[in-house]
């Protein structure tokens, strides 16, 4: 043997046979790819269904509520009652507190059922602003949203809007509308008029009554004069100032979102 | 020549350490990789269905105000908070964007009666039980397990839904509660530090003297 660099025959590992070096590349790469593949299963959402290959009975032969079922031709599992039948908690037995009518006519008193105080009042603010503001506005001007983004559809070429038409919705404190009963207004709530859908499916009998007086609070406040606001002399006249400037700038905004 | 001798050659001292150095970082990569990988965080979270209609909430719920409940309208009153029937739609659409090819789905389903088939985004296990009234009307926002849903285009699901996250909020829930008239104002409490939000957060535990129930049979029933 002869002696070559001592220095050099020292460092085993240049002395490992390629083949290693190649094997230890390549496994490092192969032990990146996985946690690449999951960062970016974390990070980019996905259209799949999640991969299942221990199913734990998390699929159960039953069905819950608006599930599929294929043996029925609409292919709904729940299913409707058969007609002519009524259940119980939708029993309408007193037409004065679910239908708003007594003896055929509007009702003019509200129902036993109902008591008018600020509970009522403040449920019914919070009802009327989540069933009847996206069209009718905040204060019942018929300027809410939906209103707004719709005629601005309609200043639009029909191509655009899909053949948008839009029938403004009623200002609830127009003379009209606050001479009517209230059985009237909880009938048109429940069954809607003209142009406006009905809202007896989405909201419970006692709710509409409360809307009801709510709507009726408005109209009243609408007329009211200073004179019968405690301390009203000393209150700056604010609100109508506030509402106009709140209206430019949605429409001038929603003007802009289109535009872009 | 005289017979063959094998000799190790001196590299081969290499592969003992090398051999420990693998035997050290394998198991712990696997076993890491299984728990990041296979965690409900990467495979649950992000999952985005093409629906059969293109409804936006950052239009309806986000630009138009609309609120949740107009639409979810059982949410308050039971487990289910149901995906609207095709009437609620047609509340605005018989008037709006009538002609629209996007809503041709919805205006088939008007017509026939048959469904729109919607596909279920958040979907728990059916051996787990879960209802919405009862974290809805005592203070925990849609937000707290469905993220900004007003900003989506599409909804996709954000937090994982599994036992761990459940009971992470049933231990400690003061971070996540809220006045209960506010549950559907998503962006409530976003500008607060996390001292003022855990603050309101433990003045409404106590106004509704909430204790969310560890019990196994809470949730399996
Ligand atoms: C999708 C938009 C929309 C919503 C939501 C809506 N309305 Fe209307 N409403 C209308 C339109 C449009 C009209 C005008 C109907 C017509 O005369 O063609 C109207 C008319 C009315 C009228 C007048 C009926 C009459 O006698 O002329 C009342 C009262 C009324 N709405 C109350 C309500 C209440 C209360 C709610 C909440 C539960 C509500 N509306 C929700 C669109 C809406
Ligand atoms: C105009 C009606 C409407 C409004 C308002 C609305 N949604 Fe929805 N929501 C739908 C429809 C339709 C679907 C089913 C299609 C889909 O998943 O996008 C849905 C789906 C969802 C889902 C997914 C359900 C699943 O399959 O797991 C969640 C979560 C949800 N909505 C939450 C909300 C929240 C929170 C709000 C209030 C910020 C809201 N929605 C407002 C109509 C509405
Ligand atoms: C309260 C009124 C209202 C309700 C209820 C409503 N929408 Fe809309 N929707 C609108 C308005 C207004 C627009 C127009 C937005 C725009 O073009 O800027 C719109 C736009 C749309 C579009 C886009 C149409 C297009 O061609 O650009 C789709 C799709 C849609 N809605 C689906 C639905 C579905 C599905 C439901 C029922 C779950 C629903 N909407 C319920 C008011 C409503
Ligand atoms: C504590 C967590 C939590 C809160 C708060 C919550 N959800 Fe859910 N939501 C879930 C879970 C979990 C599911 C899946 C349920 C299942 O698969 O059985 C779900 C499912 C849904 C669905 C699909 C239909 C269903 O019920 O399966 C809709 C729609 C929905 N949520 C809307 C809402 C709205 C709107 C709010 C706020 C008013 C809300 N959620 C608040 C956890 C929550
Ligand atoms: C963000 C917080 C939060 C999350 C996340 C959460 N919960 Fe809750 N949960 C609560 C609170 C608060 C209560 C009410 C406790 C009380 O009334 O004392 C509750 C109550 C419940 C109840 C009891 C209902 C009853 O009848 O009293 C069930 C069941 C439940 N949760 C199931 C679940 C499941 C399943 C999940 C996971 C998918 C979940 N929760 C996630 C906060 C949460
Ligand atoms: C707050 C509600 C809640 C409570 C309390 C709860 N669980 Fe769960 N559990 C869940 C949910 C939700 C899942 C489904 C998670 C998923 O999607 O993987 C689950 C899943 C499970 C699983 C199946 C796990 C799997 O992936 O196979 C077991 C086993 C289980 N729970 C046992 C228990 C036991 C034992 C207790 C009592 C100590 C308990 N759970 C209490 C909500 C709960």
């Amino acid at each position: 043997m002869s002696s070559g660099p001592k220095r050099q025959s020292d460092f085993l590992l240049w002395k490992l046979p390629r083949g290693f070096f190649y094997v230890a590349i390549l496994m490092t790469c192969a032990a990146l790819i996985p946690p690449a593949l999951i960062i970016r299963a974390r990070s980019t959402p996905r259209d799949s269904r999640r991969i299942h290959l221990i199913q734990n009975m998390d699929n159960q032969p039953k069905y819950k509520g608006q599930q599929q079922n294929i043996l029925f031709r609409d292919n709904r599992a729940m299913r409707q009652p058969v007609p002519g039948t009524v259940a119980r908690s939708q029993m309408v037995g007193d037409t004065h507190f679910h239908l708003g009518t007594v003896d055929g006519s509007y009702a003019t008193t509200y129902p036993s059922q109902v008591t008018v105080d600020m509970d009522l009042l403040k449920r019914g603010q919070e009802r009327f602003g989540i069933y009847c503001l996206p069209c009718h506005g905040a204060i019942g001007e018929g300027d809410g949203p939906v209103h707004n983004r719709a005629m601005m559809l309609l200043n639009l070429a029909p191509s655009v809007s899909n053949g948008t038409t839009w029938v403004q919705p009623k200002n609830l404190r127009e003379e009209a509308i606050a001479s009517q009963s209230v059985g009237q207004l909880f009938f048109t709530i429940s069954n809607g008029k003209n142009n406006m859908a009905g809202y007896a499916a989405q909201i419970p009998v006692a709710d509409r009554w409360a809307i009801v007086a709510y709507v009726q609070a408005l109209q009243v406040a609408g007329d009211a004069s200073n004179e019968s606001v405690p301390g009203a002399d000393s209150l700056p006249e604010h609100r109508i100032v506030m509402d106009e400037d709140v209206t430019e700038a949605e429409v001038d905004e929603d003007k802009e979102g289109n535009g872009s | 020549m005289g017979r063959y001798h094998f000799v190790f050659p001196r590299w081969s001292n290499l592969l003992l350490p090398a051999i420990i150095v693998f035997a050290l970082t394998a198991p712990p990569y696997v076993v890491f990789m299984v728990a990041w990988g296979f965690s409900p965080k990467t495979t649950d979270v992000g999952y985005m269905p093409t629906q059969p209609v293109p409804f936006s909430h950052a239009v309806h719920a986000g630009e138009l105000g609309i609120d949740c409940r107009y639409c979810h309208n059982t949410v308050e009153y039971t487990a289910m908070a149901a995906i609207p029937p095709t009437q609620t739609c047609m509340n605005c659409h018989l008037q709006v964007h009538p002609d629209s090819v996007k809503l041709k789905p919805l205006f088939e389903s008007y017509e026939t009666g048959m469904p729109v088939e919607w596909i279920k985004v958040h979907d728990l296990p059916d051996y787990a039980y879960f209802n919405h009234a009862a974290h809805v009307n005592r203070g925990v926002s849609c937000v707290e397990c469905h993220g900004r849903i007003d900003t989506m285009e599409v909804v996709h699901q954000v937090e994982p839904l599994s036992m761990k996250w459940c009971l992470d909020c049933h231990r400690e829930p003061q971070p996540h509660l809220r006045d209960p008239d506010l549950v559907t104002q998503l962006e409530w409490g976003w500008a607060m530090t996390d001292a003022e939000r855990i603050a309101e957060g433990t003045k409404w535990a106590e106004i509704n003297q909430l204790q969310p129930s560890q019990d196994c049979s809470t949730c399996h029933r």
